[in-house]
């Protein structure tokens, strides 16, 4: 069952001559699932998520979340969702707890209630022992878990978050998405947007890629690697003679296609694990020895290549 | 109303964490006050214009022709010598020349009575005559001139009726020398009760008695820098505003079940507590420091939430023509500078001249200054009802303009 279904969803500024920033964005998300964003810097992520949070007002389209449109009932869907905005949202001046309580009180929340939610969420954010100290005291990855902590006080039913992990430090990011993997063991549906392909692989149940504020493809990551249509990439060099060991290589078994590029031979296949002990075995027996050889899976960089033409960082 | 209160309680408690606002809302207003006050040591040392005077003579003069001594007020008070300090014009009638101190086309009346003529040059010792003076209450300088050039002609009179009543009195003693009618007529005039009490002036106010505190200089500055740092003080507070969307706590504040209005109202209230506080506590630290007697406590409350009003309505319509904080804050400078400038923050209110005094209406805190220093002559409410009124209405419209542009920005 969809808890989150976006229709036609479209965003100009300044019509009508306005850059169109989402142009007819369609996904839904199930209740319980965690659903990805993915797409380069500008590609519409921030602008979709606004609408949906009711900042930005639609040009076309609507949202309807837990049951209520983003375009008729902006108040209601805003007691339903939480938002972690991309940039640190809090005041700095005070305290991970002050912080916490003003922000539940915009929740809505008081009294023992909010006192109860404050303190599960520091518990949840691991800064119990830090909740006194000012916010601008802390590291960047402390300031992401406050920032985080803000929008699961009124426990949500969908969690909106807008690239949480940009600029901070491995440990931070690992302990955000080991968090953001529990949150959805816990029946929280998530969005999330990200332009890190591994983090999208890693977290989301779906993922749907946008560019240029269109959704360009949708579905599982196994589903939208298949989009590509062909298997692993292996890349090899060998000590001598590189074009009479790929002419070899092409006759072993489970080996599609192979290619001489520049100094290395590439090749593809559909079960690397199969054919890598059969290319060391050819080259052994035509007396050579491989230096180097990589494996590349199918990912998510090589589907918005394969889409667009263009690589993901761009 | 809970959540309104917890985003201005959020922002009064950032204010009061901000050391350099802090200094600049209190220390700063203080110290200029202090600096002011010693250097004009307490007593005045402003440059004033002429006092606007309108005399009216009933004297109907004395028995004999070409006696009217109310007549010789009247030339020395037109008199060119006094041209530089006073600006003398006449009027018909005792009501007429009130009316016009009224309406403020002159600060003091100088009412001379029918009878004035008949009691200088009259046989009786003991008859009395009152030359009244009717006075603006925030005319300070210019009726103390006034007053002072008026009493010594009836000083002037008073010696004469006092020479003569004492030479009455030798004449019966048989040809005294002129040093002894001379003694004899010193004695009479500096005898208490005796003729000297006889031409006197009496003071009266259109709208506050006369009280018998003075207002201090100190009082007055301190009072012109209040209104002048509330607008900075206010200024601080509002731009959080631009702040707050410029590092996204707006658009998040935005994203939870709180309205717009309620976020811009909690702003509102910040702002205006903020600049409350400010206020009494100035309020207090010039009592404690400098002694001064602010007023009546209900008219100091009116003023303090009045100039609140209206120090908290400018820096929101300020802001909500600022796109960032830096523009705000260099548009609200230039703004608050030029309204103290033209509204007499630094100079004072009272004898600033015509055109200044006329564009002072024009500012709202050329009329609180005018009702903070009706407040510290002991006017009550009543008397500063104008001064309350007339910045509420600025501090209204302020607000309804900042209201309705911060709508169109964050709908």
């Amino acid at each position: 069952m969809s808890i989150v279904e976006v229709n036609e969803l479209r965003k100009q500024y300044d019509p009508p001559k306005g850059v169109v920033a989402v142009d007819g964005v369609s996904f839904d998300i199930a209740e319980g699932e965690i659903f990805s964003l993915l797409g380069p810097n500008g590609a519409g992520k921030s602008t979709t998520i606004s609408m949906l949070s009711c900042l930005l007002h639609p040009s076309g389209g609507d949202a309807i979340i837990a049951g209520k449109s983003v375009v008729s009932a902006s108040q209601a869907v805003k007691e339903t969702i939480g938002v972690v905005p991309q940039d640190i949202a809090l005041y700095p001046d005070m305290s991970a707890r002050e912080n916490l309580v003003f922000w539940g009180k915009m929740y809505g929340l008081s009294g023992d209630v909010l006192k109860q939610r404050v303190d599960e969420v520091l518990e949840l954010i691991t800064l119990v022992d830090r909740q006194k100290d000012r916010v601008d005291k802390f590291s960047g990855g402390m300031k992401r878990r406050v920032n985080i902590g803000v929008a699961l006080l009124h426990r949500p039913k969908v969690l909106y978050l807008d690239e949480p992990t940009v600029g901070i430090d491995p440990q931070s990011r690992r302990s955000i998405l080991d968090g953001i993997l529990a949150l959805r063991d816990q029946g929280m549906t998530i969005l999330y947007t990200t332009h890190y392909m591994a983090e999208a692989q890693e977290l989301s149940d779906r993922i749907g890629i946008v560019d240029h504020g269109k959704m360009i493809a949708i579905g599982t990551h196994e589903e939208l690697v298949k989009i590509v249509g062909e298997g692993a990439r292996v890349t090899a060099r060998v000590d001598h003679y590189l074009e009479g060991m790929a002419e070899r290589w092409r006759e072993v078994k489970g080996v599609d296609k192979v290619d001489v590029e520049e100094d290395e031979a590439v090749l593809l296949t559909d079960d690397p694990n199969e054919v890598l002990p059969r290319l060391f075995e050819a080259a052994a027996a035509a007396g050579s020895r491989i230096t180097e050889i990589n494996v590349t899976e199918p990912n998510l960089e090589m589907v918005f290549l394969h889409l667009t033409g263009r690589a993901l960082r761009e | 109303m809970r959540k309104i209160l917890a985003i201005a309680w959020k922002d009064l408690r950032s204010t009061l964490r901000n050391r350099p606002a802090l200094v600049m809302m209190l220390v700063a207003p203080l110290g200029l006050a202090a600096l002011l006050g010693f250097a004009f040591g307490g007593s005045g040392g402003f440059d004033i214009a002429a006092t606007k005077v309108v005399v009216a003579n009933l004297d109907r003069g004395g028995a004999e022709a070409g006696q009217n001594a109310g007549a010789a007020i009247q030339k020395i008070l037109t008199s060119k010598d006094l041209s530089d300090v006073l600006d003398t014009k006449t009027a018909t009638s005792a009501d007429a020349a009130r009316k016009a101190v009224d309406n403020g086309s002159a600060e003091v009346a100088v009412i001379i009575p029918a009878d004035f003529t008949s009691v200088v040059y009259g046989s009786d010792p003991a008859a009395t005559s009152q030359v009244e003076l009717y006075e603006n209450p925030t005319a300070e300088i210019g009726g103390s001139i006034a007053e002072g050039i008026v009493g010594q002609v009836l000083a002037d009179f008073n010696g004469a009726r006092a020479a003569a009543a004492g030479a009455v009195a030798l004449r019966d003693s048989g040809g005294p020398s002129a040093s002894t009618v001379a003694a004899r007529a010193a004695e009479t005039f500096t005898h208490a009760g005796g003729v000297s009490a006889g031409l006197q002036v009496t003071q009266r106010s259109p709208k506050v008695g006369k009280s018998g505190t003075d207002v201090s200089v100190t009082g007055s500055i301190l009072a012109g820098m209040m209104i002048f740092f509330m607008f900075f003080g206010a200024a601080n507070v509002a731009r959080t505003i631009l702040t707050e969307d410029r590092d996204g706590t707006m658009p998040r504040l935005f994203t939870t079940p709180t309205g717009h209005g309620t976020i811009i109202a909690g702003k509102f209230v910040a702002v205006f507590l903020t600049v409350l506080v400010q206020a009494v506590v100035l309020l207090i630290a010039g009592r404690l420091i400098f002694s001064i007697h602010w007023g009546r406590i209900d008219v100091v409350i009116l003023l303090t939430v009045v100039a609140a009003g209206v120090a908290g309505g400018l820096a929101l319509l300020v802001i909500s023509f600022a796109k960032t904080p830096a523009q705000a804050g260099a548009i609200g400078s230039g703004v608050y500078l030029v309204l103290a400038l033209l509204g007499g923050n630094f100079t004072g209110t009272a004898q600033t001249g015509t055109t200044y005094a006329f564009i002072q209406r024009f500012t709202p805190n050329g009329w609180l200054l005018h009702g903070w220093d009706t407040a510290m002559r002991g006017g009550g409410v009543a008397d500063i009802r104008w001064q309350a009124l007339v910045p509420l209405g600025f501090a209204v419209a302020f607000f309804f303009f900042a209201v309705l542009k911060m709508r169109r920005r964050f709908a």
